[in-house]
């Protein structure tokens, strides 16, 4: 099957897949820029780390701010949590990646959103 | 109509009057026709239930967190000791040693899940039950349970008097807890012994209190011989509703209603 071929049968659905890896690229170069900004030391991931209080205080505060809003809001998108800090998609989509590397997130998709949350029940 | 919020009221010390003010604020909204929830989440040293004098609960708070039972089932009307249209229910700490010790003895973990069911009550009590406050009286300090309480909450009243080493703890957590976690945080100045029946006295008092703590003063409870005297028997606002301590309760319970509509 020749290239034209293709793009004649499933147009949309491969402009889909190119805008899909688009946002995947572009979420890990937002992560990448953050990492520079704050330095590496911050994202160790933390084997089964439990996102709880005194995990929140020692925090940096910009991480602790996103990670409070997902406590609040139970499971969010970065929109939805840029709406109730008042910061860019952008940085908390960045922020939110941060916090799943570290540990203390999870992140699910469905269709072209993530969701991210705290996943409490299924960890020890 | 207006969601109900959550108040947590804490203190750096024990003996400021954590317990006497929930209990008497939450009596004194109830009053005002309010829809109250009081949960007593100091699983340290439990004191709701000998305040109350009730004695059995079909589940303490501690189960709920623990996740073996529902709310519902840790939740007590006492509306019929408060003569009033308002409504309230309380969740007690389970008094046992053996309760608090298995407490005292939870891991991150299970701290991290107990912020997550305490965090459900906004859901579970506020939305879906339609209560106007959920108050959580807390251990006093740094512990887990009073810190997931005060992530919790929407509003945190800090009890403190004028005894040194409180003013200096609770000017360190104003900065480096409740500040963190982005808090509103609110005082009540208890136990007041200097002279405030004059408006210089007080003026003099709250100006002082404010450049102490530079938060927002919700009120100032002198220290009163009566309410002692009641020996923590007793929910003094409802028995003793012209009295002044009552009157002070009443102006920081419509002081609250203000600033949270």
């Amino acid at each position: 099957m020749t290239k034209q071929e293709v793009l004649g049968r499933k147009p949309l659905h491969i402009l889909e897949k190119i805008r899909e890896n688009l946002e995947k690229l572009n979420e890990k170069m937002e992560v990448m820029i953050e990492l520079q900004k704050h330095g590496r030391k911050d994202i160790q991931p933390i084997p089964e780390a439990p996102l709880d209080v005194m995990t929140l205080l020692s925090m940096p505060d910009h991480l602790r701010k996103t990670a409070m809003t997902v406590c609040r809001l139970g499971r969010a998108t970065a929109e939805e949590i840029a709406q109730q800090t008042h910061r860019a998609r952008a940085v908390e989509s960045a922020y939110l990646n941060q916090l799943v590397i570290m540990g203390y997130l999870k992140k699910e998709r469905k269709g072209r959103k993530a969701y991210f949350y705290v996943d409490r029940e299924s960890q020890g | 109509m207006a969601l109900g919020k959550i108040i947590a009221v804490h203190s750096y010390k024990g003996g400021t009057g954590k317990t006497l003010l929930s209990v008497n604020l939450a009596a004194t909204f109830v009053r005002h026709g309010k829809k109250v929830c009081l949960l007593d989440l100091d699983f340290r040293a439990p004191s709701l239930s000998t305040v109350l004098k009730i004695e059995k609960a079909e589940c303490w708070l501690n189960d709920y967190l623990n996740g073996t039972c529902e709310i519902d089932k840790v939740l007590i009307d006492i509306s019929d000791r408060i003569q009033n249209k308002g409504k309230l229910f309380v969740g007690l700490a389970n008094p046992a040693t053996e309760a608090i010790r298995d407490m005292s003895a939870k891991d991150r973990k299970w701290e991290m899940r107990a912020l997550g069911r305490l965090l459900a009550l906004r859901n579970s009590l506020l939305n879906d039950k339609g209560f106007d406050y959920l108050m959580f009286d807390t251990s006093p300090g740094l512990q887990y349970s009073s810190i997931n309480a005060i992530v919790s909450a929407d509003l945190v009243i800090v009890a403190t008097t004028l005894d040194r080493s409180d003013v200096d703890g609770t000017k360190r957590m104003l900065r480096e807890l409740y500040d963190l976690f982005e808090k509103k945080t609110d005082i009540i100045m208890n136990k007041v012994l200097q002279d405030v029946s004059s408006k210089s006295g007080r003026d003099q008092l709250q100006t002082r209190i404010k450049d102490l703590y530079q938060v927002p003063l919700l009120g100032i409870v002198p220290c009163f011989c009566d309410v002692l005297k009641g020996e923590g028997n007793i929910i003094f606002a409802q028995e003793r509703p012209e009295h002044p301590f009552t009157k002070i309760l009443d102006e920081i319970a419509s002081k609250i209603d203000n600033n949270m509509a």
